[in-house]
């Protein structure tokens, strides 16, 4: 599976590492995650379009993400440096995010990395992962049985 | 800790032996020997990698090295990284699909 993510953590420094190789431009990647009109389409995992998708592109400016159905949990964040088409730094819950595009032939490496000031953070960050996963584990689970009752 | 390193550590054959030997308790070296099988520079090749995977630990103060599991570690590890593992991997596939999407648009 040539196309597959590859994770890290780090203990080190308290960061997580999510890469993939993707056939595509840095710079239609690096709009992916800057125009809300594409960034809503594919942020949640489950490929429903967020409810609320407020990017302000600049410097200083903040971004907010809601996922559809999950309106008390959100992603909220504040640009640290926009440099088209390498690089995307913000510091969202209280960690610093950064996003770089390395392009690669006709594909473009994406290195998402979130780095937590202490080993701490890092565990809570995990353990909201969990929590979120678990509720999404839970939607999913409703849905199907949903179907099923449908059927 | 580089899940690289764990899932790597976890491919081969012998070293998954290797562990499950240390699930009955901890063991040398030359516990692991066994005749007419592995020979001790082998085990200890492998072990080095399970190590450094995080996977095993050494008790450097005994003389001869005891090893043992480090299921905690290897637990809390899976634990933890499979969701935020799952909302990334979900992401990409969805970012992965709408390049794939535009770029059969534009041909």
């Amino acid at each position: 599976m040539p196309n597959k993510s590859r994770f890290i953590v780090d203990q080190t420094t308290h960061t997580l590492r999510a890469e993939r190789r993707m056939r595509a431009t840095q710079d239609w990647l690096f709009s992916a995650w800057m125009t809300p009109a594409m960034l809503r389409l594919w942020w949640d995992p489950s490929g429903v379009p967020l409810a609320v998708c407020d990017i302000d592109a600049r410097v200083g400016g903040t971004l907010r993400l809601v996922s559809a159905g999950n309106e008390q949990h959100g992603f909220a964040g504040t640009y640290r440096l926009i440099d088209r088409p390498n690089r995307i730094e913000f510091d969202a819950m209280g960690a610093a995010g950064s996003v770089v595009f390395r392009a690669e032939g006709e594909d473009t490496l994406m290195v998402v990395e979130i780095r937590c000031p202490t080993a701490e953070h890092l565990e809570r960050m995990l353990q909201v992962g969990v929590a979120e996963g678990t509720a999404q584990t839970m939607d999913n689970l409703v849905a199907y049985a949903k179907a099923q009752a449908a059927a | 800790m580089s899940l690289d390193l764990v899932f790597a550590a976890l491919a081969d054959p012998t070293r998954r032996e290797i562990l499950v030997r240390l699930l009955q308790g901890e063991a040398t070296v030359s516990d692991m020997c066994d005749p007419g099988g592995l020979k001790q520079p082998t085990i200890s090749k492998h072990l080095k990698v399970l190590e450094v995977a995080g996977l095993i630990a050494s008790d450097q103060r005994a003389q001869r090295r005891p090893r043992r599991l480090q299921l905690a570690n290897m637990q809390v590890l899976a634990a933890w990284m499979e969701p935020f593992q799952r909302q990334w991997d979900g992401r990409f596939d969805q970012l992965e699909a709408l390049s794939r999407a535009q770029s059969q648009k534009e041909e």
